[in-house]
């Protein structure tokens, strides 16, 4: 019994910080905050794991979204200079139609997915009830499953990190020299309406192009 | 009240779909590419509680639920490299990370 208590206050912990981090992410203004917030919501996953008998996910969850996620959020965030960093958000009235719209989801996906667990799981102890933790972990059997059942997937998923990683690079590499960057801009500005900045850019791009540089390159 | 600390399948369930759908509201509410890729992430880990949840509370002998959380994981760690690639891409084209901004293929 005192085992189901501790475990109702640790779920009820790490809930509370889960759902108040998420609420929090979404509306508070300034997108560091929003990115710190969802580091509170990374870490309160790591113990739903944890309460479930999922050690490395635990693990694998603090390393790879508590540390790294978090990390390279706050990269791109600080590389994408100031102008993000306050989010206006929608106009009032579609925020309220979002809202409508998300409420309205929730409700749908509260009542598809309870609805056939509620008899068992609300029925004490017969029912699906969340295992007590264990006194060894299951690394060694999840490896197992990993590499024997699933292997091809497990091989698959390596073939995608590898294209994602060297699709990363390609992106984001600086791959315009200087007169590519600005043809681009001028056929994008063609299509859409030339802006006084676009021409601004421009006029700086043929004057850096009449002499200005040139003994670099 | 018993409910309130019989921690059963369903507490779990609950409480992922809560987070999808804040993930989800922030999603379609925010302007910024950086927070929806966020929030992207966050609904992703509500799918994974899901998972592991369900691993438990079925068929604990067997970890395979376990092992699709791994490869949810796996991906969203490559969608989030991509997506901030194209992010920063973009930044370098246009200046702004502001969704509606870029509205280039509108007619």
């Amino acid at each position: 019994m005192s085992e189901n208590l501790l475990q109702g206050v640790i779920f009820w912990a790490f809930a509370l910080l889960s759902v108040g981090g998420a609420l929090g992410a979404v509306f508070h203004k300034s997108i560091i905050y929003a990115a710190l917030f969802m580091l509170l919501v990374f870490l309160s996953m790591s113990g739903f794991f944890i309460l479930n008998n999922a050690d490395f996910l635990a693990i694998a969850q603090l390393i790879l979204y508590a540390v790294g996620l978090t990390i390279i959020m706050l990269f791109a965030i600080m590389f994408t200079g100031d102008k993000p960093l306050v989010d206006n958000g929608p106009k009032k009235s579609s925020m309220v139609a979002y809202g409508i719209i998300s409420a309205f989801v929730l409700a749908l996906l509260l009542k598809a997915t309870t609805f056939p667990f509620r008899a068992q799981a609300m029925g004490g102890a017969s029912g699906y009830m969340v295992n007590v933790l264990p006194t060894e972990g299951s690394i060694q059997q999840l490896g197992l499953t990993l590499f024997k059942t699933y292997s091809l997937p497990f091989e698959l998923a390596s073939i995608l990190l590898l294209i994602a990683m060297v699709g990363a690079i390609v992106l984001a590499k600086k791959t315009f020299d200087d007169d590519d960057h600005a043809t681009a801009k001028y056929v994008l500005d063609e299509r859409s309406q030339p802006t006084d900045e676009a021409r601004k850019a421009l006029a700086r791009h043929d004057e850096l192009v009449a002499g200005k540089i040139g003994a670099g390159k | 009240m018993s409910w309130l600390f019989d921690i059963g399948l369903t507490h779990y369930v609950v409480l992922a779909t809560v987070l999808f759908c804040i993930g989800l509201y922030g999603v379609v509410t925010s302007r910024s590419v950086i927070r929806v890729l966020l929030f992207v992430e966050l609904m992703l880990n509500a799918v994974n509680i899901n998972f592991a949840a369900f691993n438990n509370a079925i068929n604990p002998g067997d970890l395979s639920g376990q092992v699709f959380a791994i490869f949810i994981l796996t991906v969203s760690a490559a969608e989030a490299a991509v997506g901030l690639a194209i992010v920063i891409s973009l930044y370098r084209m246009r200046e702004t990370v502001d969704m509606e901004d870029f509205n280039l293929l509108k007619g």
